[in-house]
């Protein structure tokens, strides 16, 4: 008998241990910041939506890289290379200033 | 407002009526922790990871069963799942709430006559078989009817009777007493 009593007693007490009045403002306080850092966590979407794109790009790049075929066009360079047309170590002469 | 009626409010959004939710329910919940942890500060931690579970978990949460009833199942399986997590930390936590145990009416060797018993009591409570506690502890500290603890462990009532008896009977085995 005097043990049921110890038993009782002793659940009594924890019984009676007082709650942190804060406790629900505490819960509230970690619910929000889990809120927020769900809000800013990016959605999977979005991260193979980027991923797919780089790797688009980068195939699009090399494609278009590679689809370049190089033309010989020798009239072109005659007309740029401008020596043949005036020389100009001619205004370099003294007596020519 | 009904229970249903929250969740309803809560669901869409309403951080109010998690608040209202908590406030009926935390005294509740805060004494069935205590009884499977036995310190305060780790029935304060467990408690706010159970409503944190219960708001992310509610959308849900299908009406099967009462409201309470479901929540007590979480706090159950949250309470047991933090004793298995920190077995070792406890070991040493309750050694302190020995030497920190204070009344002001005792003489120093009473309390710690109380204090002796009070570790031997929450060793026998904590040792008893898985099930045998639930039920010990849903009926003692929350003061559940049979039917009420019964349907929290998904168990006959018969069943949560036997329990409860062996329940009494092994604590008294373990306390040296008939």
């Amino acid at each position: 008998m005097k043990t049921k009593n110890y038993i009782d007693d002793f659940i009594r007490r924890e019984k009676e241990t007082t709650l942190n009045p804060y406790l629900s403002t505490r819960v509230m306080a970690k619910i929000e910041r889990l809120e927020k850092l769900e809000r800013r966590r990016t959605p999977i979407w979005q991260t193979f939506a980027l991923a797919a794109s780089i790797v688009a790009v980068s195939f699009l790049g090399i494609s278009i890289g590679n689809s370049y075929v190089e033309s010989y066009t020798p009239d072109r360079i005659l007309n740029i290379n401008d020596r043949h047309i005036e020389n100009l170590s001619f205004y370099n002469l003294d007596e020519n200033e | 407002m009904s229970d249903e009626q929250l969740i309803k409010e809560i669901i869409s959004g309403s951080h109010a009526a998690f608040e209202t939710l908590m406030d009926k329910y935390q005294l509740q919940v805060f004494r069935t922790v205590m009884g499977f942890v036995h310190i305060k500060e780790d029935a304060e931690e467990v408690t706010q990871d159970i409503f944190i579970k219960v708001y992310q978990s509610l959308p849900s949460f299908n009406y099967d069963s009462e409201f309470s009833t479901w929540l007590y199942r979480i706090t159950v399986n949250m309470s047991l799942n933090s004793l298995r997590k920190n077995k070792k930390n406890r070991m040493l936590q309750s050694l302190e709430a020995i030497f920190s145990y204070r009344t002001e009416e005792k003489t120093p060797l009473e309390e710690l006559e109380q204090a002796e018993r009070d570790k031997r009591i929450r060793m026998a409570i904590d040792t008893l078989p898985e099930k045998q506690r639930m039920a010990f502890i849903l009926s003692n500290y929350e003061e559940l009817s049979q039917k009420k603890i019964a349907e929290v462990m998904n168990r006959s009532e018969g069943a949560v009777e036997q329990l409860l008896q062996r329940a009494k009977k092994n604590l008294h085995k373990k306390l040296g007493t008939p």
